[in-house]
């Protein structure tokens, strides 16, 4: 698919209900708004919010977004194999895509490069597999050069409840870490 | 509680309070409308309150026409509306005394959702409920105050419906100040208004009025004394202490002040979350 | 020094309505509308404003006409269910010639419909919801900045012209997040109604001076005026007389007319030299935009005129943009709805063809780009 805004990219954060992903996406689109940059984030709003497919998405320009929605993926983020279907026809073979390695069965087929981690894993032997978001999103900054690692995690420190600070931090260095040791698949 | 102090009526004019240049008035002759108007007035004089503070919200019938010859600020709104209406106007506006006039079609029939909870609320008005038992403006159709067997013109063979107990209702839904009179009994309609304005929060005073052009003939109940007669005849005041146990069988005529108690004002109350959120946010 | 901050489409639309000076909310919860009332909730205590969740939609429309008839600016939300019940007093508004604003954040409907999906199946509705010849004016916003800033603009034409006022935008807008600047307006850009000034005596409520909008009399100021939705005279009582009747009717459905240079607001993106011109609002806009600029890529020049001021339509932009082009493609999300009122404007000087989906989903910048290529083939 042919990008005529250069400067434009798109980016999905997807999987279950519940993972927190939302949360995701509003620290990234928030960090980006503090550096100047212009963001879309859209969700689907569904009756339920446990369980069943989760997603987020980001669309980031340096001036004002036009079509807010995302048509084809720069980066993908999917920690739950629920996820997969819903990334058909968004995937190319460009797309940067970080999966969780122990939820993800059957990856997608387009991209050409995909970073399987083990990212809810990572979380667990934290002690909470709830901050696999954050690790995730820990993963995303070192791999995706959107936004300089130290302002995103700044940032995610001001958005998260005071008491899960630490082990937030945690996450999002153990995130980091995962990906730079990360095998391409 | 509010005191009562009865004064002469020759006090009081009621055509300082009305718009006289709308004269004649619309009303048929015998209609208890014009005597609850009065009665409604006097009360209004007897508490001094001021015309320019005085907002008359009505809704859509007989009884909703009647607010427009009130010398005040009068809105005269849509069908079974005006205390959703009033709700509105004296949140925005709590320095104005509000006055809700409604029928027993326009409140308790197509108004009947906002009625509970105007009385759940309890914020400061008086609903003054003018009960004919008819839609009188459209012809005269059944409404859900029409007596048992009673001969409407969407009820050719009599009426099958139970009946709505105004007072009941608004008792159960929580209303502060709960009372009925008959247009027959002025005064006691006077005060019964008197102690509901001055009454803080919401109030439903039901009014016993006669549809004698429309109802009245259909049903054979005589010219309008004859009527107010009939209605004299079963009176049952209130000090009687005989109401009726059954929700759908009700006296119509037992009178008085049914409910009176103390609770938050909801203007008081919205005014208290104001200040904590303002004191919570300094 | 830059004020952006990433804020919802409803958020923002109910951080324009208390920089508006919005003082009253009266809502009753409906998706995808409710973030409105719970932001509202929220802020209008803080600014000594009041919030009421009422019985019904009826009851809240009704008590937002009721407070500002109090002289209070206010507004209420709603979506597709509660827009078609909040009709009657809406009729009401515009009859008393009452400021409010009426915000519809459309879904899909006919009925219970989609109600987290987005759709713009009732811009006939927000024109012609309520019965009877009746002056409104619709605003439709296609961003979240746009949604602040129409929300805005809403309270100030409602209070200046004495119409209920319905801010029109779609699911997707509504619940988006988006980096804007919420610069507050100055106090000089904020509109509120002239009220009643002078002697009490033979004061006339509906008597209006040239521009057609009569002054607005507060209760409490000593006017004790009648406000009826009768059809009424000057001095605000029930009429029957044609004359009268005729003479009211003509101010009430011509003051917009009047102040036309007011209201209308249009945008054009790359207008002059298309050969297509799209017109649409809302979400499919902004897919316009992208799928411009993609066409132009691939030497296919079309264009995009924006009604942000829906209702009244802007009939004579419109013909100057449509003069000249090959075709017009209106894509809406809808069986076809805006398309009637271009095909009546136009009237045959340009074949105007239609895009429409309605199955939930947003109509997309390939699918706008796709149909263009087939109205240049």
């Amino acid at each position: 698919m042919s990008k005529t805004e250069p400067l434009e990219m798109q980016i999905r954060f997807a999987g279950s209900g519940g993972q927190g992903l939302i949360l995701s996406a509003r620290i990234l689109a928030a960090a980006l708004a503090g550096e100047g940059r212009f963001v879309a984030q859209s969700q689907a709003y569904e009756p339920t919010s446990r369980g069943g497919l989760s997603r987020s998405d980001l669309v980031i320009s340096e001036r004002e977004v036009d079509y807010p929605l995302v048509t084809a993926l720069d980066v993908a983020v999917i920690l739950d194999q629920v996820a997969v279907p819903a990334c058909a026809g968004l995937l190319g073979r460009q797309t940067l895509t970080i999966i969780d390695a122990g939820k993800v069965t059957a990856p997608p087929e387009e991209p050409q490069t995909i970073h399987a981690l083990p990212i809810t894993e990572t979380a667990r032997a934290l002690g909470n597999p709830r901050v696999a978001n954050i690790t995730a999103l820990g993963a995303l900054a070192e791999l995706a050069g959107l936004i300089a690692p130290q302002t995103l995690r700044a940032r995610m420190l001001k958005l998260v409840p005071a008491r899960f600070r630490d082990i937030n931090a945690e996450a999002f260095d153990a995130g980091q870490a995962l990906a730079k040791a990360a095998e391409k698949v | 509680m509010n005191e009562i102090k009865v004064t002469s009526a020759d006090e009081f004019d009621i055509r300082d309070w009305l718009r006289t240049d709308l004269m004649p008035h619309f009303m048929c002759p015998g209609c208890g409308h014009g005597i609850a108007l009065r009665a409604l007035l006097w009360a209004c004089h007897e508490l001094g309150i001021g015309k320019d503070r005085l907002a008359v919200v009505s809704g859509i019938g007989c009884s909703g026409r009647t607010g427009a010859y009130i010398d005040a600020n009068t809105f005269h709104t849509t069908h079974g509306r005006p205390l959703a209406f009033a709700t509105g106007l004296k949140l925005a506006r709590p320095d104005l005394t509000v006055i809700v006039i409604s029928g027993d079609g326009d409140s308790l029939a197509i108004g009947g959702n906002h009625l509970i909870h105007a009385c759940r609320r309890n914020l400061d008005m008086t609903l003054v409920l003018l009960n004919n038992e008819v839609y009188g403006m459209t012809g005269g159709q059944v409404s859900p105050t029409t007596s048992a067997e009673r001969f409407t013109t969407t009820t050719p063979a009599g009426n099958m419906e139970p009946v709505f107990d105004a007072c009941k209702l608004a008792e159960g839904a929580g209303a502060s100040f709960v009372g009925r009179e008959a247009t027959l009994q002025t005064p006691a309609l006077k005060d019964l208004f008197k102690a509901a304005i001055a009454h803080k929060g919401f109030s439903l005073t039901e009014v016993i009025s006669d549809c004698t052009e429309i109802f009245g003939r259909k049903n054979a109940l005589g010219s309008s004394p004859e009527m107010v007669l009939k209605q004299k005849k079963v009176m049952i005041p209130a000090h009687t202490d005989n109401r009726v146990p059954e929700p759908f069988k009700p006296h119509p005529f037992e009178t008085g002040v049914f409910v009176r108690q103390e609770r938050p004002e909801y203007g008081e109350v919205y005014e208290a979350l104001r200040a904590r959120v303002r004191e919570k946010g300094k | 020094m830059s004020t952006l901050q990433n804020i919802q489409g409803n958020a923002a639309c109910a951080a324009g309505a208390i920089a508006a000076g919005c003082r009253f909310y009266a809502g009753y919860p409906i998706t995808p509308s409710s973030e409105i009332a719970e932001q509202m909730a929220a802020r209008l205590p803080k600014v000594g404003g009041t919030f009421i969740q009422m019985e019904d939609e009826l009851g809240s429309m009704a008590a937002t006409v009721g407070a500002s008839l109090g002289g209070v600016k206010a507004m209420t939300a709603t979506s597709g269910p509660g827009f078609s019940l909040k009709q009657e007093n809406l009729g009401y508004a515009a009859m008393t010639e009452t400021p409010c604003v009426i915000v519809n954040v459309m879904r899909g409907g006919p009925s219970t419909g989609l109600p987290t999906r987005p759709a713009q199946a009732d811009i006939m509705q927000a024109r012609w919801g309520t019965h009877g010849d009746h002056p409104i004016i619709v605003l439709a916003p296609h961003t979240v900045r746009e949604i602040f800033e129409e929300t805005i603009r809403a309270f100030n034409l409602a209070e200046a012209l004495r119409v209920p006022v319905v801010v029109l935008y779609d699911e997707t807008i509504g619940h988006l997040v988006e980096t804007v600047d919420l610069t507050p307006p100055q106090p000089e850009d904020i509109v509120t109604r002239t009220f009643a000034s002078g002697p009490a005596e033979d004061y006339l409520p509906y008597a209006a001076g040239e521009d057609m909008i009569p002054a607005f009399p507060r209760p409490g100021d000593g006017y004790r005026t009648h406000t009826t939705g009768l059809t009424h005279d000057e001095r605000g009582f029930p009429t029957q007389d044609p004359q009268k009747v005729d003479a009211f009717m003509k101010r009430l459905l011509g003051k917009l007319e009047r102040h036309a240079k007011m209201i209308e607001k249009t945008e054009s993106v790359e207008v002059d030299d298309a050969q297509v011109l799209i017109v649409t609002m809302g979400t499919p806009a902004r897919a316009a935009k992208t799928a411009i600029r993609q066409l132009r890529d691939e030497g296919i020049r079309a264009g995009l005129l924006r009604p942000v001021t829906l209702w009244p339509f802007p009939e004579a932009a419109l013909r100057a943009a449509a003069k000249g082009k090959r075709a017009v493609l209106v894509p809406e999300m809808n069986a076809g709805q805006l398309i009637l009122e271009v095909q009546r404007v136009l009237g045959g000087a340009a074949p105007v063809s239609g895009l429409n989906v309605f199955n939930g989903e947003p109509i997309a910048p390939q699918q706008i780009a796709q149909a263009v290529k087939e109205l240049v083939k």
